[in-house]
């Protein structure tokens, strides 16, 4: 099989959620010796980029993205041990750790947040829903998070948000993360109430925004 | 009607897996199979479809659908299953009304089919959060003094005495008991002490304060209505359970709240429709609801008036109200606010794609997406009722015509529509009547609509 063949049959894979072919495919690349991050890079993002496409033109939605990523993730189980092998890293946006708050059992949003956030390039750590500042805190420290987004859906949950800044603030930890706030009764007036770095309309915003914010603090630290 | 504790039973025995297999390998895969087999299609241009043979078809597709996924309790990660025959038995024997209110405001909230003219039952208000409780008794009494007026819903307070009302915490059990003495002291002010209020308890966002509330010494009356949640999509904890055990054994209508996401799980507007169709029928299952709140939004915009939702909207309406004996009281989420012309367009367009799809009641539809504090006014409480009245002298052929007017008016602004105005700003806070500018634009717009040949009745 050739490259162009299968770098086409990666990127069919993830457009069409196909885990099978991903695997299959991955490892057809890894048989004729095809550059890992080349394999990644021209196959697999490129259906991830497609199916963001179809995601925000309205033609696909949550089911549609979730395959895609899990036959991404399919793909890149084979494809890990040549790139660690190779000692070479893949390139992340940054890792993002993404939870619903105390009290809050809301999630449909947060998965769309999360998935629309892995097709673009960002490691997202999600830690589900109804989790206590504590620990979406102890979670963000044990994966080396860039970023903490907070999902929530009521009004009587929204204050949890509030209280993650400050338990970061309390244990001297808030200019580590960038914190995005988002869900149904969440505002932009609110964001700024309780001193979060930014708000997400849309799944999209909160990518656009999460981009914008980590190249603005890269630059900061290169500067000092 | 299945009894609850069978429900119970099967939430400890039923098929055990992970709640993202039941997504993903149970939910989706079984609903598009079966938006396929029964061949649902979206209709862009046909918002509010007059076909009941497609009503009747989407129906057959939600009982199919039911029969083959059930709901997933993420306590146990276990199915509650139901036989097709159980379902089609339950069906027969729900009674498709519910009893609500005293004395004089007693009624029947029962059912209607498309295109009839009888009245829905008209449900006013909302539990949309009052910042002060001075503001939620104006809100409540400018609800209940709405004449035609069936039922109410009460406003949320996120705080009491200066304390946020955190989920789960000793404040929101203390700001629930207080919402309700205020709503109850705000219809006795509009002398209108026997009105049900149907959406218990709108502080109250976890099960044990919300049973703690409803114990009789803080005024409430099984005549009322609770409502209790389900988790999108098909999904149930034992929190709920619980308080449905509550409700049902204190004799209290049952009120069953449901919100399919379009774009979600349930995908495009057609798995929309099969599952906004399969949460009545939900609602009646694993609930014993006598009930129910629905109110399909789209992901994006966090709203129900894209032609997308309207259509799934007026679908599965047409397909329960023909075949579901369960009284639906339809809520439309609007982009825009208060005091915005643009609110009234989409108002305008929920009612009619609802009322003509023989929706059993409405609500006031909720301005900007639910989410501004005191976000919302009678005159909207007010439209609401106007609107639905001269929708029912309407068929579903002239409300689909309609609709395509007003969604030219209103749909591509829906991602940029204005917030619009709070209660004190388009309102006298003392005298609790609204400002001439808002009267004159309400006047204005209705002049509007009323040239585009919507019946309102004239005094």
């Amino acid at each position: 099989m050739e490259k162009k063949e299968i770098l086409e049959k990666l990127t069919t894979a993830v457009i069409e959620g196909d885990k099978n072919l991903a695997r299959e495919s991955a490892q057809n690349a890894l048989t004729i010796e095809i550059d890992p991050l080349e394999a990644i890079d021209q196959g697999l993002s490129k259906g991830m980029e497609a199916v963001g496409r179809q995601f925000e033109s309205g033609e696909s939605y949550l089911p549609e993205l979730i395959m895609a990523a899990d036959s991404f993730n399919a793909a890149m189980e084979i494809l890990k041990p040549a790139i660690e092998a190779n000692k070479q890293q893949v390139h992340k946006e940054g890792i993002v750790l993404i939870a619903t708050v105390k009290g809050d059992l809301h999630e449909i949003g947060k998965n769309i947040v999360a998935t629309v956030m892995e097709i673009n390039g960002f490691e997202v750590v999600d830690i589900g829903i109804d989790q206590h500042s504590l620990d979406i805190i102890e979670a963000a420290e044990k994966n080396k998070a860039d970023i903490i987004a907070l999902s929530s859906l009521m009004t009587t949950t929204m204050p949890y948000q509030k209280e993650v800044i400050e338990v970061l603030d309390d244990m001297k930890l808030r200019d580590k993360y960038i914190v995005l706030v988002g869900g149904g009764p969440v505002s932009q007036k609110w964001a700024d109430e309780i001193n979060a770095n930014g708000y997400g309309e849309t799944a999209i915003d909160a990518v656009a925004l999460a981009k914008n914010l980590l190249n603005n603090r890269k630059q900061t630290v290169a500067m000092d | 009607m299945l009894n609850f504790l069978d429900i119970n039973e099967r939430a400890l025995n039923g098929p055990i897996m992970s709640e993202k297999e039941f997504d993903m390998k149970v939910f989706v895969p079984r609903l598009k199979s079966v938006t396929d087999d029964y061949g649902i299609r979206y209709d862009k241009d046909n918002p509010v479809p007059s076909d009941d043979k497609a009503a009747d078809n989407l129906f057959e597709a939600a009982v199919d659908f039911m029969s083959q996924v059930g709901v997933f309790c993420k306590d146990t990660n276990r199915i509650i299953q139901f036989k097709r025959d159980e379902i089609l038995q339950v069906l027969k024997e729900a009674p498709g009304r519910c009893l609500a209110g005293e004395g004089k405001e007693a009624g029947i909230f029962g059912m209607r089919r498309p295109d009839e003219q009888k009245h829905p039952w008209f449900h006013v208000g909302s539990g949309i959060v009052a910042s002060s409780e001075e503001m939620a008794t104006n809100l409540i009494e400018g609800y209940a003094s709405i004449a035609e007026s069936n039922s109410i819903s009460i406003s949320a307070l996120d705080s009491i005495r200066g304390i946020l009302v955190m989920a789960g915490s000793p404040a929101e059990f203390y700001a629930a008991i207080r919402g309700i003495k205020i709503g109850l002291e705000a219809i006795k002010r509009a002398g209108r002490p026997g009105l049900p209020i149907m959406n218990l308890i709108s502080t109250s966002a976890s099960a044990l304060t919300a049973i703690a509330a409803s114990a009789p010494q803080f005024g409430l009356r099984p005549t009322d209505g609770w409502l209790c949640g389900t988790i999108a999509e098909m999904k149930i904890d034992f929190g709920v359970m619980t308080k449905v055990a509550y409700l049902l054994s204190s004799g209290a209508n049952v009120g069953v709240e449901t919100a399919p996401i379009l774009g979600g799980y349930c995908g495009g507007p057609a798995g929309t429709a099969v599952i906004s169709t399969a949460y009545i029928l939900m609602g009646l299952l694993a609930y014993n609801g006598n009930y129910q709140l629905h109110f399909p939004v789209h992901f994006r915009n966090g709203c129900s008036t894209g032609r997308d939702v309207l259509w799934a909207v007026s679908a599965s309406c047409q397909a329960a109200s023909r075949n579901i004996p369960m009284p639906v009281i339809w809520l439309g989420y609007l982009a825009s606010g208060p005091n915005t012309k643009m609110y009234f367009y989409e108002a305008a367009a929920h009612i009619l794609s609802a009322v003509t799809s023989g929706a059993p009641s409405i609500q006031t539809p909720h301005p900007a997406r639910a989410v501004k504090k005191d976000g919302i006014t009678p005159m909207e409480a007010k439209f609401g009722v106007e609107m639905g009245k001269a929708a029912c002298r309407l068929n579903r052929q002239k409300a689909n015509e309609l609709v395509l007017q007003l969604l030219e008016k209103y749909e591509s602004q829906i991602m940029t529509a204005p917030t619009g105005s709070r209660y004190q700003e388009c309102y006298d806070v003392t005298t609790g009547k609204p400002k001439e500018s808002y009267v004159r634009l309400y006047n204005e717009v209705k002049e509007e609509l009323a040239g585009m040949e919507i019946p309102f009745e004239r005094y």
